[in-house]
């Protein structure tokens, strides 16, 4: 039987969709269960979210685009 | 139209992940100057060894592995001995902050974090770490693909992920202490 120490474990696949079906099928099922891992996991995810929002929006200078552009395309 | 030349196509698909590429070295180097330098050195080597690109396949993950091996040269090469990864134990932001969380949605504590804070932490990692953060969680890359950039098992991006997200999260625990975000924090437990 799977218990919160199993479910944590896996909390990193589980977030970045690394499992497989019946992985993800079997985490589930713990989940639904257990309202405490679901928390975890819903921050797991939310704190995956914010790194990526975090970083996303930084968008390269244009003058490093154009300079590229040329160098590539000469 | 007239069809565009290979070359051209190359150009364009590159170019393509421009702020991608922008985006890690700044995360990589820590300093924009550095990371324009890193990413025009990257270009470069990527238009001399194009002929090694296979198209179709994922020029994104060929780009980064080719960035990552100019910064690790460049900026690490004197250290890459030196770089260890400590082991600093479980620490699940989580579960410090479940008594603090209350009733409210679990992730409400999360938009409360300055996204710069974020970004700090992030670069507070060591290198070994902060490359694994900003290729899976930053730029999507699956475990394989990013072990194939790092040139490690994948086993190892797992490890190296897990220990870099604990680190975040105690950064940004103490963060959420000194700033007011949760009471009490470590004190209040010690």
């Amino acid at each position: 039987m799977y218990d919160c120490e199993d479910c944590v474990r896996r909390l990193d696949q589980l977030v970045d969709k690394e499992l497989s079906a019946p992985e993800v099928e079997e985490v589930h099922v713990h989940l639904d269960e257990c309202g405490d891992c679901t928390k975890r996991y819903r921050f797991q995810e939310g704190l995956k979210r914010l790194v990526k929002v975090s970083c996303e929006d930084q968008r390269a200078p244009e003058s490093l685009r154009e300079k590229l552009r040329q160098q590539l395309q000469s | 139209m007239a069809e565009q030349s290979a070359e051209q196509d190359f150009g364009t698909e590159a170019i393509g992940n421009l702020d991608a590429l922008y985006r890690g070295a700044l995360r990589l180097t820590r300093d924009p100057d550095k990371a324009q330098d890193l990413v025009q050195d990257t270009y470069a080597r990527a238009l001399r060894y194009q002929h090694s690109y296979q198209a179709g396949t994922n020029m994104k993950a060929w780009l980064f592995a080719i960035m990552r091996n100019l910064y690790w040269d460049r900026f690490q090469k004197a250290n890459r001995e030196a770089v260890s990864i400590d082991d600093i134990g479980e620490f699940a932001l989580y579960d410090q902050m479940r008594d603090d969380l209350g009733e409210g949605p679990e992730t409400e504590v999360l938009d409360r974090i300055a996204r710069g804070e974020v970004v700090d932490s992030i670069e507070k990692l060591n290198p070994l770490h902060r490359e694994v953060v900003l290729l899976v969680d930053v730029e999507g890359f699956s475990y394989k693909d990013a072990a194939t950039i790092l040139g490690v098992p994948i086993g190892t991006v797992m490890s190296r992920l897990h220990r870099a997200r604990q680190q975040l999260q105690k950064d940004l625990f103490e963060y959420a202490v000194e700033s007011g975000i949760v009471p009490g924090g470590l004190n209040k437990r010690s």
